[in-house]
């Protein structure tokens, strides 16, 4: 059957065009690989790749995906030994100064304006989740100093309806629950007085501890993924800014996956979802005409689902209680005098 | 690890549910072990692959599902993103671009919407992938149906 056959095949070897029959073809490939099929004939179905067959395969059929991805995990793992997932708080500001000794003065310059302003920083390891991990700690550690039940109470809500959010875009619940139920137990064991609070040590460790902190990160991608996907009109155009990706395909390749950097597509969503106030500190070499230096921020105030469009400025004049130091590529935590 | 277990139980239950809901997909867990998978997918129709079976085996790691699954091809398939030899699969959401919210299940929909969509700019198999680039679909079916018949098919009597 298969000797009959002539077709005009594209060599891949000589990458000549010619006429060749497929029986020569296929002896241009690995003659092992044929006897191969030939001795799986009978139950083709099933043919295995087993580890010994592997060992006799050369170098380059050895070259693997898996093997990038494993160099990529050692990387990570050396980025790990430099800075825990949430850094300890650093007093004053002095240790960020440091950094740029020899850099360019005008961040000096701006770091000296911001110490006026800011007490401490916390720094967060740069792994792509940085944004979400900042995100993380300083909210669970405002709730935490304020013992506020109200805004748990408050974000519960919030949460519920992001959970009905995900499920009207048809993600099936088990592949989202099991995040959601790791935030919400956080949200629980920070309040204080009962048998599963925790001290702000504790936390410390939660969030250091990559089985937690890495699901928590993965719920707050999910409520964002979830919020744009929901209101992918309004997000539609920042999206078209930062990439020539459809919301969906932004969602799926750039929300979604672990360790994809947060933009302001990102911190828009998570802050609308779940309703809360973010400023966001940027340190980089902008100055001003004038010659004066100074450090601008940018609030985002949450907008409510139901008003889209409405509900600006008036009685939503309160500051944000979560405020990130951005640095072209990194999110940190800042601390307020 | 007991999350990755919690969460491959949760699958477990859906794909027993959902068995008819998809006749393309046969995804089994191994009986002792709930990190082993093997699926059989039908080749899509109007491909090279059309009436094939191909056998699929899934390793997970104990991070799932924040770390994707392994997944190869244990039938032979000449497919420009699967390794020819070890039966790999390039293909990105198995890489950077995972995230929970894909299952198994749903892994086997991509790796089929793979076969019918090959992306021949970035072959595993670059003698697949140059058929397809430089424009010669028929080589590329006759070859990949060719293989399809030696490998992915019950021989007939």
């Amino acid at each position: 059957m298969l000797s009959s056959h002539t077709s005009d095949l594209f060599c891949a070897y000589c990458s000549e065009k010619e006429k060749i029959k497929y029986t020569e073809l296929v002896i241009l490939f690995a003659p092992a690989e044929m006897q191969n099929l030939k001795a799986h004939d009978g139950d083709a179905e099933t043919e295995k790749v087993s580890s010994t067959q592997a060992s006799d395969i050369d170098d380059w059929a050895n070259f693997k995906d898996d093997d990038i991805m494993q160099q990529q995990f050692a990387i990570q793992a050396e980025e790990a030994e430099k800075i825990p997932f949430v850094g300890s708080k650093e007093e004053p500001l002095s240790s960020l100064a440091n950094e740029y000794k020899s850099g360019s003065s005008i961040l000096l310059e701006k770091i000296k304006v911001l110490s006026e302003q800011y007490a401490a920083i916390r720094r967060t390891r740069g792994d792509g989740n940085c944004f979400f991990r900042s995100f993380m700690f300083a909210y669970l550690e405002h709730v935490m100093e304020s013992q506020d039940q109200g805004e748990i109470d408050r974000i519960k809500a919030n949460v519920e309806q992001c959970r009905m959010t995900l499920r009207n875009l048809g993600y099936a619940e088990f592949t989202f629950e099991d995040f959601f139920a790791l935030f919400l137990e956080q949200l629980d064991c920070v309040i204080q007085g009962s048998e599963t609070s925790i001290s702000l040590d504790e936390l410390v460790q939660r969030s250091r501890d990559q089985s937690i902190s890495d699901y928590v990160v993965m719920f707050f991608r999910f409520v964002t993924s979830g919020e744009i996907r929901k209101r992918s009109e309004f997000f539609e155009p920042f999206i078209l800014g930062l990439t020539s990706a459809s919301v969906e395909q932004f969602c799926k390749s750039a929300v979604e996956p672990m360790g994809e950097e947060s933009d302001h597509v990102h911190i828009t969503a998570l802050s609308d979802a779940l309703g809360v106030p973010i400023r966001v500190v940027y340190l980089d070499r902008s100055s001003c005409d004038n010659g004066s230096v100074s450090v601008n921020h940018h609030d985002f105030h949450p907008v409510g689902n139901d008003l889209p469009s409405a509900k600006k400025g008036g009685a939503e004049a309160i500051d944000p209680f979560i405020t990130l130091l951005y640095r072209p590529g990194h999110y940190d935590i800042l601390y307020p005098k | 690890m007991q999350a990755s277990r919690a969460r491959l139980f949760k699958e477990y239950k859906e794909v027993q549910r959902e068995k008819s809901a998809d006749p393309d997909i046969q995804l089994v867990c191994d009986d002792s072990n709930i990190f082993k998978w093997n699926a059989l997918i039908k080749g899509p129709s109007e491909t090279p692959f059309e009436g094939g079976v191909f056998q699929l085996a899934f390793s997970v790691p104990e991070q799932y599902p924040l770390q994707p699954p392994q997944v190869r091809f244990l039938t032979k398939i000449f497919h420009p993103n699967v390794h020819f030899k070890t039966g790999e699969i390039c293909l990105d959401i198995l890489k950077n671009a995972w995230s929970p919210a894909w299952t198994l299940q749903s892994v086997c929909r991509a790796i089929i919407a793979l076969m019918a969509h090959p992306e021949p700019d970035s072959p595993l198999n670059c003698d697949s992938g140059n058929l397809l680039r430089s424009g010669d679909i028929r080589g590329y079916q006759s070859m990949a149906r060719m293989y399809t018949r030696l490998a992915a098919m019950p021989k007939k009597g």
